[in-house]
């Protein structure tokens, strides 16, 4: 690049600064939600499906043995048992959520209390009460299982929680949204404030504003990744073992490609503040359907194969993987990180283009 | 009056040809009751969950080792209704050396490729037949194992429900080898606590969640939207010019917005009731009331921040901020017990926590977790401090 | 008070901060009249006219209209006037049938809304949205707002300003049309042709006050018998000008534009030949016309209506 257009880019780099410090869409998009959303979740979700630590209640009928119950209950795992004197006492908890489910011993008969609104919860209740009364029943008997089951967990990262797993999948959407509103969010700016159109009467290159636009935004996500990262870390005491090498190639791909894709979108619409609105929107939904809440697995099939072709998905997954959190083939890594690079390549004479051409009127 | 319904109408017509708003107010919602009732309430029913497992069986012997791989492949046989069987098996090739085969599938687990691998040991049949007799069973031979990733929700599932299916053959290899007397079995009895004496359906619990967040959006984003946008654009000051004064104004924008907010309902509640089989009943005075002091209430905020606002942009901006926080610190979607004091204090200010639960306690679906006297106060209150804000900051023409 | 006086002014005044915006203004409008304020921008004529359609409230002043005398302008008043805003927008994605509907019902005695498509020339517009229409289609469904319940007084502030010249006159018909029906109608605008074209009365307004009123003839005859001679000669000096001091009463040299004020036409016809003749200027666009407002404007404030 010659002299002149090193200048040029160095006060495009300036203004574009300064249009992306009002676009308050892509500002909020890029660096609150991610730190609202993992500030919220953090402290909201534990484990997701799993159950650390249940509080149960317990009532025996009086008179009545309870040791081998007892027994049961204490290889079942990590339980707080809270004793009652009335059944209805217990109910009562049950239903207060004082304890988050219960049992009732009378000799003959063992029964199981829930509360039946704590829907999202109780099917893990469910298995945790199936365990206690089938190792009650065998116990009972002194039957020794035939076979044993063994689970052996062969991940390779420090266990932690579900929430570990999401983080990452935030971070990739906030790339995502970051590159979606790129560009139409640049175009509405660019027409409310008229920052650049100074500049258009002088011979600026299209190479110069579309490089400040590309370095201002990435310097963005990577800030803001990082950012949230770390108050992750900090904040939750989450674990990672990020490849730094990764991290960073992944973030730079991923975001001149998702550039890519809001250009196809500002392309097809045409008006930059519905299509910054369609981006919203598409980024929403892609958020549910890419398996950054919960596994994919649990969506039922035709669901599951709309997710898996999303581009979300893919930058999830491998964002993960560049975290540290799971296990992905390296040569699929690289080609989803490839795949980004060469949207953004393919894409970049048409994003010149178009970013350009209002200014030049 | 004429001029009130007329706005109303108008309110109506723009928000449903206006694409993006019909989008939130209308397609958001539907999308989200759809997702969410298909994950939620298919999870602990089978049909709809799929699994994709390793089973290597390394056992000769035959017999009970047989009888495992046999149930394994029953759950992988393609269904009647259609639907997907519970597993996909993968397993070696006839003469493929089972310990390569291991290592590759144990790689394909940390990958996400699978949820779990299940490994038979050799001797499996031959221990559990000569065990039958002896009773005692301790041995590596006869243990199953299960090669998960916590790293995967799947991988956990999976396993869990491994489990569960081996504990169940456990019991009938007990019972046929007359270590277990079933007769002797002590029956677990489930009793569900609630309204109905039966578990709630999750769509009965999702569905008055998924209104609100209807009505939450509309007030939310709708509002500020509507009001700064015609403000910006100049479309109010032709209004003032007329003899129309701002609160006939105000009453037809507000009916025309709860006409709206009556859609919603009516739209969702049919696709709860009609496609998800939501048994969940309105009609109750207490439901009813909560509805619309929701819609009100939702109403009154979307006027402060409008009023909070210089432009239609910034008003957008700070509805986008606080439109997470408090959806999901309202334990609307996700139970708040065992919050740090801070993010709970946000709860209690938050007026959807009190009408969430307002609403479901009304419906039977849920028990009181607030006092049933704030969750009358809270909103009211927030409705009262939204009209005094918006009474004197709410600006309706733009400065000159 | 005249009986036909349907408006009166008195000195009204509005200031925003140290800015006076309106400062002492007055005048009297004629029923069945077209009365304009005529005035570059920044002259107060809005500003005026906001107080006057009740959107604005004047510091001091009073005014008097349909017989009552008031300070401002009140829901009464809004009833029996019609008003065009300066600026002022549509929801878009409403239809035209729909937003005149809407207005119809802010008032007591609306007019049909089919009465309004035809005067306003936008029938077969009737169903479509306002994101569709053009320019001038908007304006004239504003117009259509204006006029929906049949008012005796009617306020356009800057009707034609960004409309193109069919449009243009499109509107200047519209206006004359009311007036036949015996409507008063109360203009701003900064253009002279305008100005000229429609008013009865025009009152010039500059720096908030009014600095002239009268008939458009009234105010032209200030410049008393004298014609006005217009070519173009670009790049002329001082110097090959300075003869033409001596036979005219008036010089103005606007950009390339040479104007002439003179009392006897065939005599300076004669000296302006031999000047051109002799200088070697060859007479562009020569023009020989009528003082006009822009004339009179110019000459009370050495400005140009149009900056």
């Amino acid at each position: 690049m010659g002299c002149g257009t090193m200048s040029a880019f160095r006060s495009l780099l300036v203004a574009e600064a300064r249009i992306l410090s009002r676009d308050r869409m892509a500002l909020f998009f890029t660096l609150a939600f991610p730190l609202i959303f993992i500030l919220i979740f953090g402290f909201l979700v534990g484990d997701f499906g799993a159950v650390s630590q249940s509080r149960i209640g317990l009532h025996v009928a009086s008179g009545v043995d309870r040791s081998v119950l007892d027994a049961s209950i204490a290889s079942a795992g990590s339980i707080v048992v809270e004793s009652f004197e009335s059944l209805d006492a217990m109910e009562n908890a049950v239903t207060d959520r004082q304890v988050d489910f219960a049992l009732g011993w009378n000799g003959s008969t063992l029964s199981f209390h829930y509360d039946a609104n704590r829907v999202q919860e109780n099917y893990a209740f469910q298995q945790l009460a199936a365990g206690i009364a089938s190792d009650f029943n065998l116990r009972r008997q002194q039957a020794t299982p035939a076979m044993s089951v063994e689970p052996i967990d062969i991940g390779d990262v420090a266990p932690t929680g579900w929430f570990n797993i999401v983080l990452p999948g935030i971070l990739a959407f906030s790339v995502l949204s970051s590159g979606l509103f790129a560009v139409s969010g640049h175009l509405t700016a660019m027409k409310a404030r008229k920052v650049l159109d100074r500049m258009v009467v002088t011979p600026m290159p299209p190479v110069a504003l579309l490089a400040a636009i590309v370095v201002v935004r990435l310097a963005l996500g990577y800030v803001s990744t990082l950012v949230t990262l770390l108050v992750g870390v900090w904040a939750f005491g989450l674990q990672y073992n990020v490849s730094w090498l990764r991290f960073t190639v992944f973030i730079g791909c991923s975001t001149v490609g998702t550039m890519g894709i809001g250009t196809i979108i500002a392309l097809v619409v045409r008006q930059p503040s519905s299509a910054s609105s369609i981006a919203n929107a598409l980024a929403m939904v892609m958020l549910f359907l890419a398996g950054i809440y919960f596994p994919i697995e649990f969506m039922p099939g035709f669901l599951r194969a709309i997710g898996n072709a999303l581009p979300l998905t893919h930058m999830a997954k491998a964002m993960r993987y560049a975290t540290g959190v799971i296990d992905m083939a390296e040569t699929e890594f690289w080609a989803i990180t490839l795949a980004f690079l060469a949207i953004a390549v393919v894409l970049f004479p048409v994003l010149a283009r178009y970013v350009v051409r209002p200014l030049r009127r | 009056m004429k001029d009130v319904l007329s706005l109303a109408l108008v309110h109506l017509a723009t928000a449903v040809r206006e694409r993006i708003t019909l989008f939130w107010f209308l397609i958001f919602p539907v999308f989200m009751l759809v997702i969410l009732s298909l994950i939620f309430g298919q999870i602990g029913q089978e049909g709809e969950i799929s699994f994709d497992i390793t089973l290597i069986n390394r056992d000769e012997t035959g017999g009970f080792s047989d009888m495992i791989v046999t149930l394994f492949e029953k759950l992988a046989e393609p269904q009647a209704n259609g639907q997907e069987p519970l597993f996909s098996l993968y397993v070696p090739n006839a003469g493929e050396d089972t310990d390569t085969f291991l290592i590759q599938e144990k790689a394909a687990l940390r990958r996400g490729k699978r949820a779990a691998v299940v490994v038979v040991p050799s001797g499996f049949g031959e221990t559990l037949a000569g065990g039958m007799a002896t009773g005692r069973q301790d041995t590596a031979s006869a243990t199953i194992t299960i090669y998960m990733s916590h790293t995967s929700v799947a991988s956990e599932m999976a396993t869990e429900i491994i489990e569960q299916m081996l504990a169940e053959v456990d019991r009938e290899l007990l019972i046929e080898a007359g270590a277990f007397d079933p007769a002797d079995e002590i029956a677990a009895q489930t009793i569900w606590l609630g309204k109905q004496g039966e578990e709630t359906r999750y769509v009965d619990f999702l569905l008055p969640g998924i209104i609100l967040m209807g009505f939450f959006t509309n007030g939310l984003f709708g509002v500020p939207g509507a009001i700064l946008f015609n403000r910006d654009q100049r479309i109010l000051r032709r209004y003032w010019v007329t003899p129309l004064s701002v609160p006939r104004f105000l009453a037809g924008f507000a009916l025309g917005h709860l006409a709206l907010c009556a859609v919603q309902f009516a739209i969702l509640f049919s696709l709860g009731r009609y496609g998800f089989g939501a048994t969940v009943s309105f009609l109750r005075p207490a439901a009813w009331l909560t509805l619309i002091l929701s819609a009100v209430t939702f109403m009154a905020f979307g006027f402060l921040i409008a009023s909070l606002a210089r432009t239609a942009n910034a008003g957008m901006a700070v509805a986008n901020i606080l439109n997470m926080p408090m959806m999901f610190l309202s334990g609307l979607f996700f139970p708040i017990a065992g919050l740090p004091p801070f993010l709970m204090a946000i709860v209690y200010a938050n007026p959807v926590s009190y009408l969430a639960n307002g609403l479901r306690v009304s419906l039977g679906v849920e028990s009181s977790t607030m006092r049933p006297v704030l969750a009358i106060a809270v909103p009211l209150a927030w409705i009262a401090v939204s009209v005094l804000v918006a009474a004197r900051r709410l600006r309706w023409d733009v400065e000159r | 008070m005249a009986d036909t006086v349907l408006l009166q002014v008195i000195d009204l005044v509005k200031h925003y901060g140290d800015v006076r915006a309106v400062d002492g203004i007055s005048f009297e409008v004629d029923t069945a009249s077209v009365f304009t304020l005529l005035g570059p921008n920044g002259a107060g004529k809005t500003t005026t006219l906001e107080i006057l359609e009740g959107i604005r409230h004047p510091d001091s002043g009073e005014i008097v209209v349909f017989g009552d005398r008031m300070n401002r302008i009140g829901r009464a008043v809004k009833q029996r006037i019609g008003v065009l805003l300066q600026d002022g927008g549509f929801e878009p994605y409403l239809k035209v049938r729909e937003i005149l509907r809407l207005f119809a019902s802010f008032f007591d005695h609306p007019l049909p809304v089919d009465t309004i498509l035809s005067l306003v020339a936008l029938e077969d517009k009737a169903g479509a949205l306002v994101r569709t229409l053009s320019g001038g289609q908007k304006q004239r469904l504003a117009v259509g707002t204006a006029l929906i319940n049949d008012p005796a007084l009617i306020f356009l502030d800057e009707p034609t300003t960004g409309l193109d010249p069919q449009a243009r006159r499109n509107m200047w018909s519209i206006v004359t049309d009311l007036k036949e029906t015996g409507k008063t109608i109360v203009l701003t605008t900064h253009y002279m042709e305008e100005a000229e074209a429609l008013s009865d009365f025009v009152c010039i307004m500059d720096h908030g006050t009014t600095i002239a009123q009268g008939t458009p003839e009234q105010l032209t005859q200030a410049f008393g018998e004298e014609t006005m001679i217009e070519f173009r000669g670009d790049e002329l000096s001082e110097d090959a000008i300075e003869p033409l001091r001596a036979w005219s009463d008036g010089v103005r040299v606007d950009g390339a534009t040479i104007t002439l004020s003179i009392s006897n036409l065939p005599a300076a016809m004669e000296s302006l030949l031999a000047w051109s003749r002799e200088r070697a200027v060859p007479l562009d666009d020569l023009t020989v016309r009528q003082p006009n407002l822009e004339d009179v404007f110019l000459s009370l404030t050495g400005r140009r209506l149009r900056e």
